[in-house]
């Protein structure tokens, strides 16, 4: 399997998709890059001259913010919006869909399992879980 | 779908006059509104609003990083309370 920036070791398929097991890169930009490095899509990642897979490289470093930096900038955009306690921030931090989906139901890829929230009964026990929480 | 660059940033005329001159006299003082859908440009920065909620006034106090947000997004419109206790009246209604 070749390596193309050092990790990125995509597999024995026609190079366009091949690029897409790179992080950042989906379908319409690899075949963007496809097609700026004038190689056909065709060709198998495993067929590519060391020529063409360092002047992918090239592309791929110059154009395009990929695997680790493009996820420090996720994280670092998700990070601004919960330091200035934004709607969206908050909705980060408590771990609850962030553009507006409803809660009652679904919305469990953000929440997590289920956790069932029982009602918290009698003075005493009320009293308890305040501290408690 | 995102709003024409040809109109830019949205923001209350009353609002943004109130900032300008506020800015050019040099005064600081928060400015009430309920304008929450404007958006908060650079001017901006370093005033206090009272942002309405629906309820009350919640003071933000903007920072560069707000820049580009709403002021709505600042002041939110919903308090969890966490679940609730069984009272007689939900226990009669079993």
């Amino acid at each position: 399997m070749p390596r193309v920036l050092g990790i990125e070791i995509p597999g024995k398929k026609r190079l366009e998709y091949a690029l897409r097991y790179i992080y950042g890169i989906g379908p319409a930009r690899g075949r963007a890059i496809v097609a700026k490095a004038g190689i056909d899509p065709a060709t198998k990642a495993d067929d590519l001259t060391g020529e063409q897979i360092t002047q992918l490289a090239a592309i791929l470093q110059q154009d395009y913010r990929i695997e680790g930096d493009l996820r420090r900038e996720v994280s670092q955009n998700i990070r601004r919006l919960m330091s200035v306690a934004s709607y969206r921030g908050m909705r980060h931090r408590r771990g609850l869909p962030v553009r507006g989906q409803r809660t009652k139901t679904n919305a469990r890829t953000r929440k997590g399992p289920r956790r069932t929230v029982g009602a918290v009964r009698g003075k005493a026990a009320r009293a308890a879980a305040k501290t408690g929480a | 779908m995102a709003r024409s660059i040809k109109k830019g940033p949205y923001v209350e005329d009353k609002l943004l006059r109130r900032v300008e001159r506020m800015n050019q006299t040099g005064e600081r003082r928060q400015i009430r509104t309920s304008s929450r859908r404007s958006m908060i440009l650079p001017e901006f920065v370093g005033h206090t609003f009272l942002v309405h909620n629906g309820k009350a006034f919640i003071a933000v106090f903007v920072t560069e990083n707000m820049v580009g947000h709403r002021l709505g997004e600042f002041s939110p419109t919903r308090a969890f309370r966490r679940h609730g206790a069984a009272t007689d009246k939900t226990v009669s209604l079993k």
